[in-house]
């Protein structure tokens, strides 16, 4: 008779063998990294270029994003639409994205197809055209762009609150730019921008694929060794604390819910408690069954979903809890947030400890499924410039973690007097509950982070 | 090149009406477990919407033997991950785990099946109705045009149609939500016999089938579940409506009827939106984005399910340009196509598209066995890769002419998006 009141226990253990991963130049120094994955006939590229919008020119905030969104509106002999026309007749999905630090453009096709797809890959690489009139066209679309993103309660938080904690950085602002900055980019800054930043030293190559590495070293070396743009950026800067108020708010009439941003800056990618800090949050916000999400969705029912995230750019990081809440739960929910920021400094159970080990290291073989989830992987290591043995050490460095660890990665992680509080939501609702809640002044911004007075 | 879509698996039925389905496939050492119910919000009625989707949220709340928050919390601490969804037509349930976990989420999923009701309790419908309400406000009520889906179906759907609310449910019937009623939906629908498993990965099949049979074969099946019952939706009028909104950009939103999922022009009309709008020289994205420069986005496709199908087109305009021109130009160009057909290279590049997305779809064992499950609740034959694909790859020219000449030149739903 089957007893249903007893959890089944695991049946044996899982092997998993690691996909390995292939580094090597080409001869005109591109560095590439690649996985052979044989299980279906496709092959999954990625080209990360160091040329996001932390690169943008003085006043032309967007120039990183735009010139990301020209590159593959004609290259070579092939126009915008004839790229593309090429593309959908190969089966080939191709797209670009920028971000503070980079540019990574995607490219994943059927193996009959890779000749040609990386043929027209290295094109938009190499050889932009940069004509006026795609110019202009792609210029108006990212300017409506953003103003369309006006309305977008949770952009707005997500980009003023980048704007307060990673101020006078170039972090601080939007990768798509302002409305006025990108009305002030012109053909020949794209031109410059792509001159000074799309270079061999400053990229690298991600494969994984169902193809040798000998075949693959072969057609790339066809295709991008002519490539001879040199020249490495660099970047260095750490957004300077000073003393400012905690709490901010940006006004939206009649919003239903508040977005809530609450974070400060935090260490790099490549801190020595990384992984400590990991486990540490995965127990207070960084999956379903956190104490904040628990606590203000599975108790209170104030929100659909709640969470923390430590988040690294390629200078240093920072750390949020992120949410939207019932507009009248507002300061009841920022309540509830800082007493569980309070909480992880003060106690970590053995139990919750051991279940967020226990999470990260088993879902480790899931990492590893698809062919984008590998190239991922890769790009992850050449941005942060992670050992080659990354992932073969992942299991053995989480497994050496102790609970002590942990508590001291709260202490040292979460910097309780160091808080932003950022509000987007009905200034007439949510204003009467803060101030009942705390004595601390309310700085309203408008949604691009200025002051309003 | 046709082989890769032929799977392997075993289907067979437990005798309490339980479809199972194996498919083992050894990539990875996990398993994926994915359940369907054919229950979905099609199966409510007016002034008490929403439960379908509800019980997506009371599934994860614990069961007889599963205290609540432990259902995700033992599936996490085995490094799985798990979600559910629901449509009009069906709601899904799936996790996936480390193989050497399968029993433990058998185990679950069978509690959940044959034993929630025992630990359903007013506490957590009250806090889930606030959930979803919650979800409510930061999926649709608190987005820019985030109202218009269920504004343009309730329009295209007559009162009394079951897609005619949103899937969610109205904000009103959430609200009032009762335990009892909460209850009976549970034992109505969720039943052995109204369901199907498909169990993917790395697995033994005849351990799986001892456990499905240990876990599942106790639970009754319900033989009273009853069917919907409603006529095929039709306009008999064009309808405008408009509405204003905190948006800074006006949107225009054209939805005709259409064929049902797998209805005999369902592929055709899937070529057709690709043909229209999937890439920058698709006719509407051709004419409207890229060279007149009129609209900042032009999307449609092909809404397929089992009591009704529509075909949709969406367009946001750029500053200054009214609605009144996108829809001009969006009208002018089917009226195109209507009269002078497709060339076989736009057909062509479609197909091509299509056929990669089928293969690229693969890569993913969570999907994999929702397609599989997908096929056998529309087509009970889970095996259809090859032969959803044949529907695409048959498609001629003069298919895309005669298909959107039937549904398109018919009344439709246009829903004008304005700032206010």
């Amino acid at each position: 008779m089957l007893d249903r009141s007893k959890t089944p226990e695991p049946n044996g253990k899982i092997s998993f063998q690691l996909p390995a991963i292939k580094k090597f130049y080409l001869s005109n120094k591109l560095s590439v990294s690649f996985i052979q994955k044989n299980n279906l006939p496709i092959v999954q590229i990625g080209i990360i270029i160091s040329a996001g919008s932390k690169y943008d020119f003085n006043g032309k905030k967007g120039t990183a994003n735009l010139t990301a969104m020209l590159i593959d509106e004609g290259a070579g002999e092939l126009n915008a639409l004839q790229i593309d026309k090429e593309f959908e007749m190969l089966g080939t999905v191709f797209s670009i994205a920028a971000d503070h630090d980079s540019v990574i453009m995607s490219m994943l096709c059927l193996k009959e197809n890779l000749v040609r797809s990386l043929e027209i890959l290295s094109k938009i690489l190499i050889s932009p055209g940069f004509e006026e009139d795609n110019f202009l066209r792609e210029q108006r679309k990212c300017i409506s762009k953003i103003i369309q993103m006006k309305d977008d309660p949770s952009y707005i938080a997500s980009t003023v609150f980048d704007n307060l904690i990673s101020k006078n950085t170039p972090y601080a602002y939007p990768t798509f730019g302002y409305e006025q900055s990108v009305t002030s980019i012109t053909n020949e800054d794209v031109k410059d921008f792509y001159n000074s930043y799309y270079t061999v030293d400053n990229s690298h190559v991600v494969v994984a694929g169902n193809i040798s590495l000998l075949e693959i070293k072969d057609l790339l070396e066809t295709h991008f060794s002519g490539w001879r743009k040199y020249s490495q950026s660099s970047y260095g800067v750490l957004p300077a604390r000073n003393d400012r108020n905690r709490f901010y708010f940006v006004h939206k009439e009649q919003a239903q819910q508040s977005e809530i941003r609450i974070g400060h800056i935090s260490k790099g990618r490549n801190a020595s408690d990384y992984f400590d800090t990991m486990i540490m949050n995965t127990i207070l916000g960084g999956q379903f069954t956190s104490r904040i999400n628990l606590n203000l969705r599975e108790k209170h029912g104030f929100t659909y979903g709640a969470g923390s995230s430590f988040n690294y750019n390629k200078e240093y990081g920072y750390f949020e809890v992120d949410t939207a809440v019932h507009s009248q739960n507002t300061a009841e929910a920022i309540t509830e947030i800082l007493k569980e920021l309070d909480g992880i400094r003060e106690y970590v159970k053995e139990e919750e400890f051991n279940f967020a080990k226990s999470y990260l290291i088993k879902r480790y073989p899931s990492m590893f499924e698809t062919y984008s989830q590998l190239t991922k992987n890769m790009a992850l290591l050449y941005m942060h410039n992670l050992p080659d043995d990354y992932f073969d050490m992942y299991l053995s460095i989480i497994e050496s973690v102790s609970l002590a660890d942990v508590k001291n990665a709260a202490i040292n992680n979460i910097l309780t007097d160091q808080l932003t509080v950022l509000i987007v939501g009905d200034k007439n609702i949510i204003l009467p509950q803060l101030n009942a809640i705390t004595d601390e002044p309310m700085q309203e911004l408008d949604i691009s982070g200025n002051v309003v007075v | 090149m046709n082989s890769i879509f032929n799977l392997k698996f075993e289907k067979y039925k437990l005798d309490n009406g339980l479809e199972v389905i194996l498919y083992p496939s050894k990539n990875l050492p996990v398993t994926a477990v994915n359940l369907w119910y054919k229950v979905g919000s099609a199966n409510e009625s007016e002034g008490k919407t929403g439960f379908a989707h509800l019980f997506e949220h009371m599934m994860f709340q614990g069961s007889e033997n599963v205290p609540k928050e432990k259902h995700f919390r033992y599936i996490q601490e085995a490094g799985g991950s798990l979600n559910g969804s629901t449509s009009n037509d069906r709601t899904n349930y799936f996790e996936t785990v480390p193989s050497n976990y399968l029993e433990m989420a058998l185990w679950l999923e069978s509690d959940r099946m044959g034993f929630l009701l025992p630990a359903l309790n007013q506490d957590k419908l009250d806090n889930q109705k606030d959930v979803v309400m919650n979800e409510r406000r930061q999926r649709y009520e608190n987005q820019p045009y985030g109202l218009a889906w269920e504004k343009l179906f309730c329009s295209l759907y007559p009162k009394g149609h079951p897609y005619h609310w949103p899937t969610i449910g109205w904000m009103e019937d959430i609200e009032k939500f009762e335990l009892n009623d909460v209850r009976k939906f549970f034992s109505t629908y969720y039943a052995p016999n109204n369901a199907c498993m498909v169990i993917g990965g790395d697995f033994d099949s005849l351990e799986a089938k001892r456990l499905v049979k240990l876990y599942f074969d106790p639970i009754p099946g319900n033989i009273k579940i009853p069917k919907i019952k409603c006529e095929t939706p039709s306009l008999t009028n064009s309808k405008v409506i408009t509405v204003p909104d905190n948006i800074q950009l006006p949107r225009i939103y054209l939805a005709w009827h259409s064929d049902f999922v797998f209805g005999k022009d369902d592929a055709a009309l899937d070529v057709l939106s690709e043909i229209l709008s999937s890439s920058k020289n698709s006719r509407l994205y051709k004419l409207m984005v890229f060279d007149k420069q009129i609209a900042q986005d032009v999307t449609s496709f092909q809404f397929s399910a089992k009591l009704g199908g529509s075909f949709i087109i969406v367009s946001t305009a750029k500053p200054g340009i009214g609605i009144d021109i996108l829809k001009e130009n969006i009208l002018n160009s089917l009226n195109t196509i209507i009269k002078e057909g497709i060339t076989e290279e736009e057909l062509q590049r479609a197909k091509n598209s299509i056929k990669s997305t089928f293969i690229y779809s693969l890569q993913n064992l969570d999907k994999l066995v929702n397609q599989i499950n997908y096929y056998n609740s529309y087509m009970q034959d889970p095996n259809y890769f090859a032969k959803d694909l044949k529907r695409y790859e048959d498609i001629t020219c003069e298919d895309i002419k005669h298909t959107a000449a039937k549904y398109l030149n018919d009344k439709f739903v246009q829903l004008n998006y304005i700032p206010k």
